[in-house]
């Protein structure tokens, strides 16, 4: 009898080492095909049982995105909804975070630190994870000043197209001050509104800083420039425009047909003569040199480490002497001509683009603080200056005087990037104070017509903004001060006059007398000096 | 020896203290989870102290794998019911159970110390068995979730079936190891094929087919399996011919196909078994739901209180394997599951050393209910077979269940307490024999 007892209990272990591997096939081999199953929600359940992190403007109090708690339904634990409260102005950095569509920008890129899956920061996080219950995000300030970025798209939907991108950065840290694409969208409630925005023939959901690609246009030569400057072109070297520049099969001329005659090179870039500049690429400047330079300057560089996707620029086969002014298969867009200005603004180093600050536990407590760092040396530092200081002709004399800002010397160089049969694209870059730029600008009005209308005075609004916003008040704020040194005029409500009763004050600078019952030593102090 | 035996049941208390103290920290509730645990530990530990007082030759593993399981169970229904109403108080009820458990297994052991006087019962108990299936079918039986299981009595609501099943195994232990000889040898051949003495094999079957008939028309398919296979492998052991287990395979794979296209609850079940995705919102939404948790839970599982268990429907009973599974992943579970294999361990060891027939086939037949109530639900749960509606032994919520499961215990106890007493060469009675 024992014998078939034995039997079956050897069946039984058997059993029990099946269910083992039954288990460890769902588990293990299926367990990614299942929790991608269309009809399982447990990662949506999990994912909005937590607080995502908050992001914050660069003020660290500006909320750009954060997590609502939704009254519990019976018995299920409390779960949270996503809001914007800046709606569209951020939409394109912050993008949106959907149970149903994904997630784009900022939410995605640090998801890990905002769903709060990032690697334990602090004891109270390690306790939290062991336990294994929600856990709050971390909490991510980005780079971007609310002011800036709220000037910055203002400007661009008032402009005459309403179409359009700004990025500006500080280019000696590379922190991206202003990241503006317009039209956007509003990030709430996308779940309702996601298949619209596709069809939306704008395409709000194109962040078109970083992801649209145009012809640059005019703002490209100053990459052919410093190319040029690079195979030893001297800004006084003289060039004779004669209105043409007669090529194999295709002949260059001026935009609006002029006519320059004897200029040198610094000028041809002020006035942005389009035959000089075809004739430098064509004739100066070793065929793959353009190229090259654009490539240093970031030219087909997707720059994985920044946050947000960046659709590379690039040169393709073409025109030498077209690309050379930005046109033909040359495409780029404001993040990366931004990127330019700020490298020969910044003795031609272009540090790494920064978008994200700092990142913070629940608590506050900084987990991780992004420091500036090179990206690379574009040019050698007196070739960037020499650039820069032809940028500021471009204002001073150029096709920019409107940029003249009293006491601020600014660098840059317009854009008019013919899009036929369209209007042409509007483009304006700029850095202030050329000296030691603590701004870089690049402006894009899609169809906006030349460069100095439409892109100028948008990309100057936030320089304007920029470079005032970090200097003391100004003193015309205050009132006109009469011959007494009191104000002309005071708000109404306030004493006009001053009392008549105050202390007679001596010429020492002390009253006559004192009240009594002041400490000894301001007695004994005033007895002194009486 | 005395340190030795406790050890494991410090362990298994260890255990549950870790998951209650888990809890605490997961649930932020403070004293709930400690009341019940200090309640529970004290409940166990008494419980233990008390068989080792009274039975101190018998199985040291069996109390310690007991409260581990419980414990397990008690810990996770508490997870799974914290904060949802109309289940909220699931959990003090299932540590009602528990001590009304502990109860049952120490009335077991005072009572059925020279438990072969059961055995002289024998036909009482298989009458008792298909009364208590009857009263089902009598105004005191209900519905609940389309099987006709449940008896109220006064205040009292219980699943006859589940006692039903020891009383069944009693009397076939008692019958087949009084008549195994006659059982085995073969009175005529039809047909090239060898039948025993109708005589002896007819009380047999007759308990068999009737206790069978009626849970099939309660729709009750795990108690079916359940009553199907044991007498099956009981008789098997007891005459030791493999052809019962034949015959009883082929008719098992005729009667399951009989019941297919004749009880459309079983259709329903195996459609869900081969395809839960032609109706996920529907019939295959449970088995989903289950499969969904269990890959969540991965190697490591999600961490206790961290799963979405509560997705499955009525995960406290049938399913609460698929919460363990995903909240401890493939390790936690696997480690339950070879708890679960050690238990059967002892119980077959029990049987082997037991030092006479009608032992061995009690505690075997206790041991193989145990054993197969474990592989079929928790290979249901896993898809690996159509779910059939039966309890995970100590671990899922249930009255009747865990009483059951407690007296079971609590038999395996006193017939390990016989063989111990005999292998340390005390003076025991031997019934077969009528003499000390």
């Amino acid at each position: 009898m024992n014998r078939h007892v034995r039997r079956t209990f050897y069946l039984f272990a058997l059993g029990f080492v099946a269910l083992v591997g039954v288990l460890a096939y769902w588990q293990v081999y299926a367990s990614e095909s299942l929790a991608n199953d269309p009809e399982n929600s447990l990662q949506t359940r999990r994912a909005i049982e937590a607080p995502r992190g908050f992001i914050f403007a660069g003020d660290g109090e500006t909320v750009l995105a954060q997590s609502e708690e939704q009254p519990a339904e019976g018995g299920q634990n409390p779960t949270y909804s996503r809001i914007y409260p800046q709606g569209p102005l951020y939409a394109g950095i912050v993008g949106y975070w959907s149970t149903r569509y994904g997630a784009t920008g900022i939410e995605i890129a640090e998801n890990a630190n905002l769903s709060g899956t990032a690697d334990p920061a602090t004891l109270d996080e390690l306790i939290n994870q062991m336990s294994g219950g929600p856990q709050p995000g971390n909490n991510i300030v980005l780079t971007l000043d609310h002011e800036l970025q709220q000037i910055a798209t203002e400007a661009i939907e008032n402009s005459n197209t309403g179409r359009g991108s700004l990025m500006a950065l500080d280019p000696q840290t590379g922190e991206i001050l202003a990241l503006a694409s317009v039209p956007s969208y509003d990030p709430n409630n996308i779940d309702e509104n996601f298949p619209s925005l596709l069809e939306d023939p704008d395409e709000p959901l194109l962040n078109r800083a970083t992801q649209g690609l145009y012809s640059p246009g005019s703002v490209f030569k100053v990459v052919t420039a410093a190319a040029a400057l690079k195979s030893g072109v001297e800004p006084s070297d003289r060039f004779v425009d004669s209105g043409v520049y007669e090529q194999p099969g295709y002949t260059v001329v001026n935009y609006d047909d002029g006519v320059y005659g004897a200029v040198n090179f610094a000028q041809a870039l002020a006035l942005s003569i389009n035959t000089i500049f075809a004739e430098v690429a064509v004739e100066e400047i070793e065929t793959g040199t353009i190229t090259e330079t654009s490539q240093d300057f970031g030219y087909g560089d997707e720059f994985e480490d920044f946050p947000l996707l960046v659709n590379p620029s690039r040169i393709g086969e073409g025109n030498v002497a077209q690309i050379a002014f930005g046109q033909d298969t040359n495409v780029s867009n404001v993040f990366e001509m931004a990127l330019v200005a700020a490298a020969i603004g910044n003795d031609g180093a272009m540090m790494e683009p920064r978008l994200v600050r700092e990142i913070r536990s629940p608590d506050g407590v900084i987990i991780n603080r992004s420091q500036p760092s090179e990206r690379n040396q574009v040019l050698e530092p007196e070739v960037a200056n020499t650039l820069q200081d032809m940028m500021v002709g471009v204002i001073e004399e150029g096709t920019a005087t409107v940029a003249q800002r009293p006491g601020v010397e600014i660098a840059g160089k317009t854009g008019t990037a013919e899009v036929p049969p369209n209007d042409p694209n509007s483009w304006f870059i700029a850095s202030a104070p050329a000296d030691e730029p603590e701004i870089a600008v690049a402006a894009m009005i899609e169809n906006g017509g030349d460069g100095e209308e439409q892109g100028l005075p948008v990309a100057m609004a936030v320089i304007d903004a920029y470079l005032e916003t970090g200097q003391e008040p100004e003193t015309e704020d205050f009132p006109e001060l009469g011959p007494d040194g009191l104000p002309e005029d005071l708000p109404e409500g306030l004493p006009q006059e001053l009392p008549e009763d105050l202390p007679q004050v001596q010429p020492g600078g002390l009253p006559e007398s004192i009240p009594e019952g002041l400490p000894p030593e301001i007695q004994e102090f005033f007895n002194q000096n009486q | 020896m005395a340190q030795r035996a406790t050890m494991p049941m410090i362990l298994a208390l260890a255990i549950c203290t870790l998951g209650f103290a888990t809890l605490i920290f997961v649930q932020e509730a403070t004293s709930p989870p400690l009341i019940y645990g200090a309640y529970y530990a004290g409940t166990l530990f008494a419980l233990y102290l008390a068989v080792r007082l009274w039975l101190p030759n018998s199985d040291v593993l069996i109390l310690p794998l007991v409260t581990m399981l419980t414990g397990i169970g008690l810990v996770m229904i508490f997870r799974l019911t914290y904060n949802v109403p109309d289940a909220e108080g699931l959990a003090i009820t299932q540590a009602v159970w528990i001590f009304g458990g502990s109860g049952a297994l120490l009335f077991t052991v005072l009572l059925f110390r020279n438990y072969h006087r059961l055995f002289d019962y024998k036909y009482l108990f298989a009458f008792a068995a298909i009364f208590l299936i009857c009263l089902t079918f009598t105004p005191l039986g209900y519905e609940v979730n389309g099987a006709r299981l449940w008896v109220q009595v006064g205040p009292i609501n219980f699943q006859p079936s589940e006692f039903a099943r020891i009383a069944l195994i009693i009397f076939f232990a008692g019958y087949l190891a009084e008549k195994r000889d006659l059982l085995a040898a073969t009175s005529r051949t039809i047909a090239g094929i060898q039948f025993p003495n109708l005589k002896y094999f007819g009380p047999v079957a007759l308990v068999w087919a009737a206790s069978l008939g009626l849970l099939v028309f309660e729709k009750d398919l795990g108690s079916s399996l359940l009553f199907f296979a044991i007498p099956l492998l009981m008789l098997y052991v007891a005459t030791g011919r493999i052809a019962y287990v034949i015959l009883g395979s082929i008719m098992f794979a005729v009667g399951s196909t009989v019941a297919y296209f004749l009880f459309s609850h079983v259709q329903v079940r195996v459609r869900a078994w081969l395809d839960p995705w032609q109706d996920p919102d529907g019939e295959g939404f449970q088995i989903l739901q289950s499969l969904f948790n269990i890959a969540d839970g991965g190697l490591t599982g999600t961490g206790l209180g961290a799963g979405f268990a509560q997705t499955i429907p009525e995960v406290q009973t049938d399913f609460i394997f698929s919460a363990i599974a995903s909240e401890l992943g493939l390790l936690g579970a696997t480690a339950v599951l070879l708890a679960f294999l050690v238990f059967v361990y002892r119980g077959i060891k029990i049987s082997l050393m037991a030092t006479d027939d009608s032992s061995k086939l009690l505690a075997y037949g206790l041991t193989t209910m145990f054993a197969i109530q474990t592989l079929v639900i928790i290979a249901g749960i896993t898809k690996a077979i159509p779910l059939t509606g039966i309890t995970l032994p100590f671990v899922s919520y249930g009255g009747s269940s865990i009483i059951g499961n407690f007296i079971i215990a609590g038999i395996l106890l006193v017939i390990s307490e016989k063989a111990g007493q005999k292998e340390r060469g005390e003076p025991t009675y031997d019934y077969e024999r009528g003499t000390a």
